[in-house]
C-alpha cells in the first residue's frame, strides 16, 4: 500500500466571537456578538512521498495541528481535499485509521488504569493483528525503545518519557504505512529524545513508513528531516529542504579565512561577497538570494585562494526559523 | 462477533483494573446505591404512611420508581458514559477515539467500567422485587415480556436524552451541566404518578421532557391505569417504541455532531 500524503488547497475555517475589552464589552458581546470567521488553515498544498519524513513547522497557532487533525480524520476541511494512503480521511475515517498511526505528544491513547501490555493487547484486537505478528513487532519495539522495563506498569504510573515511548509503540503496532507525530518529544529529557529520534529514523529508513512530524525542537528537525513545510497564520510559507530554508531566511553565514599571502588580491566570487579585509584576514558572506550554502562557499573560497586558517559562523536553525516566522504574512480572517 | 469479543475483552480488563483498587471499587458501588437514597425513602414512606397516590394503590405506585430505577441502572451500565463527553473533549480523548478504527460511541462506552452501576442495579432490583412481591397483578408471560421491553425502552429513552446533551457537549463542554440537571429532574419526578402533579407540569414532563414514557406510562398500562394518563392509550402503550425511536434519532444527531466536531481548540 502506498503511504503517500496528498494535500490540495486545504482550508479549515472556525467561527468565533470577537472579544470586546472590559466588562461592558463582555456584556455587549453577550447581547450583540460580533462573529468572525478565522482560517486556521488556508489553501495549503503539499505532498509527502512514500517513505519520506516531512517536518511540518510553524509557530504556535500556525495551523500545524489543524492540518494533522484533518489528515487523521478528526476534522473535516472547509475547502480543498486530502488523501492519505489513497483514502480521504474525513470521508472514510475508520478505513483511514487502519492506515495511520498517530501520536499526540500531550495525550495518550493508552488505557490509563491498565498495564501498558494490556493496552497493546487491546489495540492488537482492535486492529485485528495476528498474535505472532504482534509479538514479533513488540520484540522489535522493545529492542529500540526498551519498553519491557516498564510495560507491566499501569499507564498512570509512567513517567512522561516512558509513556510517550509506549504511545509510539502503540501507534505502530498495526504496521501503518503513514505516521503522524504532533510534538512527540515535548517535555522529554535529551537521552529519551535521542532514543525516540533513533526509533523514528529506523521506522523511516528500515520500514519505509511515511512520517509527518510537527515539532518546535530544531535539533529534531536537523537530525530527522530533509524536507520541511513551513506554515504561518494558516498559510504555507515554504516547502523545501533545510538548505533552501537557510538560503531564504537564514543567509547569515560568514566564512573567515587567513590568507597565506597577506597582499593577495581578493575579489568577490559568484554569490559570495567580500565583507571585510584586514591584512591576511578576509571575511566572506552571502551575496543576494542566489547565494550558496556555507559549505559550498567554503569550498569555493578554499579552491580560489591559498589559506592557512578558516572559521565558519552560521546562524543555527532556530535563528533561521525565527526569521522565517517573523517574515510570514498576517492572519487570514474575514468578517 | 469480533466487535463483541473486543468490547468484552476491554470491559473485562476495565473491571479487573478497578477491582485492584479495592477501596475505590467498593466506594463506587456504595455511592451508586446511596445515590438512590431519595427513592428508597420515597418507597418507605409510601408503603408505611399512604395507601396510595393519585388513584393508584401503593403497590402499583411502587412499580413506577422500580421501573425507572432499573431502566436507569441498565442505562448507567450499558450506555451511561455519555455523561463524560465534555471532559473527554477537553482531555482530547475524542481526538484519540477518532483515529481508531472503531465507532467513537462504542469507545466512549468502553472508556471505563461504571462500578456505580452495580449499586444502582442492586437497589433497583431490590425495589423491583418488592414491587412485584406486593403487586396484586397476575404476572402473565405477556405482562412480564411487556415489562422487560419497557425497561429496555426506558433505558433507551434515558440514553437518548443524555446522548442529545452529549452532542451539545461535543461543541460546548459546559453543556454537561444540563446533564446533571436532567439527572436531577429524572430522579425527582420519575417516581410519581404524574397525574398528582399540576396539568402543566405533567404536560411538560410528557411532551417537553418525555419523562412520563420512561416508567409512568408503562406502569399505568401494566396496572390498568392506561386510560387515565391524559394521553391516548396507544401512545402510553407504545412507550418502549418511543424509546427506540428517540434513541435512533439521538444516534443520528450524534453522528451529525461528530461530523461537525471542531476539537478542543475549535
Amino acid at each position: 500500500m502506498s503511504g503517500s500524503i496528498e494535500v490540495r488547497g486545504l482550508s479549515r475555517a472556525f467561527r468565533s466571537t470577537v472579544r470586546r475589552p472590559g466588562f461592558a464589552g463582555a456584556l455587549r458581546s453577550l447581547i450583540d456578538p460580533e462573529r468572525v470567521t478565522k482560517y486556521a488553515v488556508s489553501d495549503i498544498t503539499f505532498d509527502v512521498a512514500p517513505g519520506e519524513l516531512l517536518a511540518l513547522l510553524g509557530p504556535n497557532g500556525a495551523g500545524k495541528s489543524t492540518t494533522i487533525k484533518i489528515l487523521t480524520g478528526i476534522l473535516t476541511p472547509t475547502a480543498g481535499e486530502a488523501r492519505v494512503a489513497g483514502v480521504v480521511p474525513y470521508q472514510e475515517r475508520e478505513r483511514n485509521a487502519r492506515n495511520i498511526g498517530a501520536v499526540f505528544g500531550q495525550r495518550t491513547q493508552l488505557w490509563w488504569d491498565l498495564p501498558v501490555r494490556e493496552s497493546f493487547a487491546i489495540l492488537r484486537d482492535i486492529y485485528e493483528v495476528p498474535r505472532a505478528e504482534h509479538a514479533a513487532r513488540l520484540r522489535e519495539f522493545d529492542d529500540l525503545l526498551e519498553l519491557s522495563a516498564f510495560w507491566d506498569t499501569r499507564v498512570r504510573h509512567l513517567s512522561l518519557g516512558q509513556r510517550v515511548r509506549c504511545d509510539l509503540a502503540a501507534a505502530l503496532l498495526h504496521d501503518p504505512p503513514v505516521v503522524f507525530l504532533d510534538e512527540p518529544t515535548i517535555g522529554m529529557d535529551v537521552v529519551v529524545k535521542e532514543q525516540v529520534r533513533e526509533f523514528l529514523r529506523h521506522q523511516v529508513e528500515q520500514r519505509g513508513r511515511t512520517v509527518l512530524l510537527t515539532t518546535h525542537d530544531m535539533t529534531e528537525v536537523e537530525r530527522l528531516a530533509e524536507r520541511v513545510v513551513l506554515v504561518n497564520h494558516g498559510r504555507l510559507v515554504l516547502d523545501g529542504t533545510l538548505d533552501e530554508i537557510r538560503r531564504t531566511y537564514g543567509s547569515t553565514w560568514q566564512v573567515r579565512v587567513t590568507l597565506a599571502d597577506a597582499h593577495a588580491a581578493v575579489v568577490p566570487l559568484p554569490g559570495i561577497a567580500l565583507l571585510g579585509r584586514d591584512g591576511p584576514r578576509a571575511v566572506f558572506g552571502p551575496d543576494g538570494s542566489g547565494a550558496p550554502t556555507v559549505h559550498q562557499a567554503l569550498k569555493a573560497v578554499i579552491e580560489r585562494y591559498e589559506v592557512t586558517d578558516v572559521a565558519i559562523d552560521e546562524a543555527d536553525l532556530e535563528d533561521v526559523m525565527r526569521a522565517a516566522y517573523v517574515h510570514a504574512g498576517p492572519a487570514v480572517e474575514e468578517a | 462477533m469480533h466487535a463483541v469479543r473486543t468490547a468484552w475483552r476491554i470491559t473485562r480488563l476495565n473491571i479487573r483494573a478497578q477491582m485492584e483498587y479495592r477501596v475505590e471499587f467498593l466506594l463506587n458501588i456504595a455511592i451508586g446505591a446511596i445515590w438512590q437514597v431519595s427513592v428508597i425513602v420515597f418507597a418507605t414512606v409510601l408503603l408505611a404512611r399512604f395507601s396510595g397516590m393519585g388513584g393508584w394503590d401503593s403497590s402499583e405506585v411502587l412499580l413506577i420508581p422500580a421501573t425507572r430505577m432499573l431502566a436507569h441502572g441498565l442505562f448507567v451500565l450499558f450506555l451511561g458514559r455519555m455523561h463524560g463527553i465534555g471532559r473527554f473533549v477537553q482531555e482530547g480523548k475524542i481526538d484519540i477515539y477518532l483515529v481508531r478504527p472503531l465507532p467513537v460511541h462504542r469507545q466512549v462506552q468502553l472508556e471505563y467500567f461504571p462500578t456505580n452501576a452495580i449499586g444502582d442495579l442492586t437497589v433497583a432490583a431490590g425495589l423491583m422485587a418488592g414491587a412485584l412481591g406486593r403487586s396484586h397483578l397476575d404476572w402473565t408471560a405477556g405482562r412480564v415480556t411487556y415489562l422487560v421491553v419497557c425497561l429496555i425502552g426506558g433505558m433507551l429513552l434515558e440514553a437518548a436524552l443524555f446522548t442529545a446533551v452529549a452532542c451539545a457537549s461535543l461543541r460546548f463542554p459546559a453543556a454537561g451541566y444540563w446533564g446533571r440537571w436532567l439527572e436531577e429532574l429524572l430522579g425527582t419526578f420519575g417516581s410519581y404518578p404524574l397525574n398528582v402533579l399540576p396539568k402543566a407540569v405533567g404536560g411538560l414532563l410528557t411532551f417537553g421532557l418525555p419523562l412520563a414514557f420512561v416508567a409512568y406510562f408503562p406502569a399505568a398500562v401494566l396496572t390498568g391505569h392506561g386510560h387515565d394518563t391524559g394521553v391516548p392509550y396507544w401512545l402510553a402503550a407504545a412507550s418502549p417504541l418511543l424509546g427506540v425511536l428517540a434513541y435512533l434519532a439521538a444516534r443520528l444527531l450524534w453522528r451529525w455532531s461528530l461530523d461537525h466536531y471542531t476539537g478542543v481548540n475549535g
